[in-house]
């Protein structure tokens, strides 16, 4: 049982009021006796008013931050000299009140910028405060639950199947060193024997390139490439111990409806990655995305160990993933991309063996934005996918290569083939439209009046198609940005809303530092954009951005290109082939063939 | 190094307002002002000159990306 108390609310200030009124409702609800006396009054006044009265606790409130420290200091002698020190408690806060000036100045206690009413209540009640358990536990959330994947538009559908036999036919007879890697990297994952683990590594790296042959060979790493020592290992597991210790996560979400939100790391150091995701959990954010390094895309097999980078993108190998899995929070969710490159069928296995949550495979993407040979790509995203199915790890399928000129209609019929073919093996995928100011709107206009439109027609025209989730990117604003961190965090928070509004199930989010490209991004950047998030969704709410008619006219015409694309893939009649013949994205849009394992594909042997 | 700038986790930017003819003028001042503090690796992340003169952010990093942390060993 509470003892009540009766307590006076005294705003030590001309005008600013709120805080104690909410901080009155909040005691009266609990039984309280409250007093609340009217702003600008002196501190002799508010003295008087506490003897007058005989109350147990005294709460003053100060907003303006000017002459904050003579004014408390003096009314805390006065409540000294007027003998009411001893018999009653006198706590203070508001905007001009930091805990370590209240401390300084002796009240009993001080409450900051953010205060809860609760805390305010705990004082009053003489016991610690205690956050609401619901707002003090984060849940890691599956954002394809609840989606059936039920195509609205059977004719697309119609088109997809045909395509994904193809694919699927195609790939049956054919091989990659890609896929055989993965299988003896299986393998040494599984084995309990050193010496059988030396023998498959010594065949392992007969499939691999000069560079990565020549370190299991003779132990020499790339360039610019580093193995970590024990002493920094050592001291990674510390740091993050004692971080994980002390972690509250802010919650960056303001209603259910808001997405979750993703930050993209790969400083090329896996610590930096490590220190960058702590801060950005601490923030509110709920997810990571690996980013590995380009020339790691170009390059036939994986290191081992331990090891950084000089340059963007993090290293992919084992012990790289592991010590970042190792240091999440239970509730962030972990992506690492397989979606371009020579290692996809690896890397998803990496990440499956290793408990990611999410990967990305997009065959279009990566071949005609990614840089990645379509015939190959397709055989190992194939493999991939199939990991993916067996790891129950959703991927999601990136459309950038609307960044290179490709327009949003070519770029989705390329993301809904590979989402048929992902279903078709068993797997999850997740539509990842761009929000983005693309090439194609810069040319056409649809972007002159506002950035809203054009994404929302996206979302629409998704929506039209197929009831499948929906993971904005990557990351949302992309070329909204400058390097303006207020404009650039402004920008972000914007499109995280539009997107939110739009119902979609998640966004990955830039720093501030997007735009700026003379060094690597800082944490205080990323922490802008997680601010102003969080700002916006509290912002907004429940309520929408409300887009004009163009969005749906808009989303009807991309519909109609999509189908349109969709037979001519057909009528040509190999996905392969259409991803070189530029029907998913030509020359002319921007999108070229990618080069990297071009005539690497290999008969099966049976 | 000091201790202090071993909890820094990567970089320092300074955000300021430098009175100046032009943009040009601006960055001048902004790397004097970054070399007077003593950072070494100095970029200018913005810089944006409108009549009087230039809001400007600065920034001295202290750790990159495969550098030793002091703030992972202390």
């Amino acid at each position: 049982m509470i003892d009540k108390k009766k307590v006076l609310l005294a705003p030590l200030d001309p005008v600013h009021d709120i805080g104690l009124k909410m901080i009155k409702r909040g005691l009266e609800n609990k039984g309280h006796e409250t007093i609340l006396i009217p702003p600008d009054y002196s501190p002799e006044e508010i003295i008087k008013s506490i003897i007058d009265n005989d109350v147990d606790i005294v709460l003053v409130s100060r907003t303006l931050g000017y002459g904050v420290a003579e004014v408390l200091g003096k009314f805390i002698d006065l409540a000294e000299a007027s003998g009411i020190r001893d018999k009653v408690k006198i706590g203070i806060g508001g905007m001009a009140v930091r805990p370590e000036l209240a401390a300084e100045l002796g009240f009993d206690a001080g409450f900051g910028p953010g205060t809860s009413v609760d805390e305010a209540v705990a004082f009053v009640e003489g016991r610690e405060y205690v956050p609401a358990e619901n707002r003090s536990k984060k849940n890691k959330k599956d954002i394809t639950e609840g989606y059936d994947y039920l195509f609205h538009n059977k004719k697309i559908e119609k088109l997809l199947d045909s395509i994904v036999d193809g694919i699927l036919d195609y790939v049956s007879d054919k091989t990659t060193t890609a896929i055989q890697r993965a299988q003896i990297r299986r393998q040494i994952l599984e084995s309990n024997s050193e010496s059988e683990k030396q023998k498959l590594r010594r065949d392992y790296s007969k499939l691999c390139d000069d560079v990565i042959k020549s370190f299991y060979e003779s132990g020499k790493y790339r360039e610019k490439t580093r193995p970590m020592t024990n002493d920094e290992v050592d001291a990674l597991n510390q740091y993050v111990d004692a971080v994980n210790s002390r972690m509250n996560p802010l919650y960056l979400q303001h209603v259910d409806k808001n997405p979750v939100v993703f930050i993209q790391y790969g400083t090329g150091c896996p610590f930096m990655d490590i220190a960058h995701i702590k801060s950005c959990e601490a923030w509110g954010a709920d997810g990571a995305v690996h980013f590995d390094p380009s020339w790691g895309a170009r390059t036939e097999g994986f290191l081992e160990g331990y090891i950084t980078h000089e340059e963007d993108g993090s290293v992919i190998t084992y012990e790289n993933l592991k010590s970042i899995k190792k240091s999440l929070l239970p509730n962030t969710l972990w992506q690492v991309r397989a979606h371009r490159g020579l290692n996809t069928p690896e890397t998803v296995l990496l990440a499956g063996k290793i408990g990611a949550d999410l990967t990305k495979i997009n065959i279009a993407y990566g071949s005609l934005g990614g840089g990645t040979d379509p015939e190959r790509l397709t055989v190992d995203a194939v493999e991939a996918i199939k990991y993916a199915a067996e790891f129950n790890m959703p991927f999601d399928v990136v459309t950038n290569e609307e960044l290179c000129g490709v327009p949003a209609y070519k770029a989705f019929a390329g993301m809904l083939i590979v989402s048929k073919l992902g279903l078709r093996l068993g797997a999850k995928p997740i539509l990842q439209p761009l929000f983005c100011y693309s090439p194609e709107v810069m040319i056409s206009g649809q972007m002159e009046d506002n950035y809203v439109d054009f994404n929302a027609a996206k979302i629409y025209c998704l929506r039209n198609i197929v009831n499948a989730p929906i993971w904005c990117g990557a990351p949302i604003g992309f070329l909204t940005q400058t390097e303006d961190r207020v404009q650039s965090s402004l920008m972000t928070s914007l499109q995280a809303s539009l997107a939110s509004s739009l119902g979609v199930d998640g966004i990955s989010i830039a720093s501030s530092d997007e735009a700026f490209s003379g060094g690597p991004i800082t944490i205080p950047a990323r922490i802008d954009t997680l601010r102003a998030t969080q700002s916006s969704f509290r912002f907004f709410g429940q309520s929408n951005i409300v887009p004009t008619d163009n969005a749906h006219k808009w989303a009807k015409e991309i519909e109609e290109g999509i189908e349109a694309v969709l037979e001519l893939v057909l009528k040509n009649g190999n996905f392969v082939n259409a991803l070189y013949q530029g029907i998913l994205g030509s020359k002319e849009d921007g999108a070229y063939p990618g080069r990297a394992g071009r005539d690497s594909v290999m008969k099966k042997i049976y | 190094m000091s201790d202090v700038l071993e909890k820094i986790m990567d970089a320092i930017d300074i955000e300021t307002y430098i009175v100046s003819k032009n943009e040009d003028e601006a960055e001048k001042f902004a790397m004097e002002l970054m070399e007077k503090l003593g950072f070494k690796d100095i970029s200018i992340v913005f810089i944006q000159h409108r009549g009087p003169g230039a809001r400007v952010r600065a920034r001295g990093y202290i750790y990159k990306p495969g550098d030793r942390y002091g703030w992972l060993f202390n």
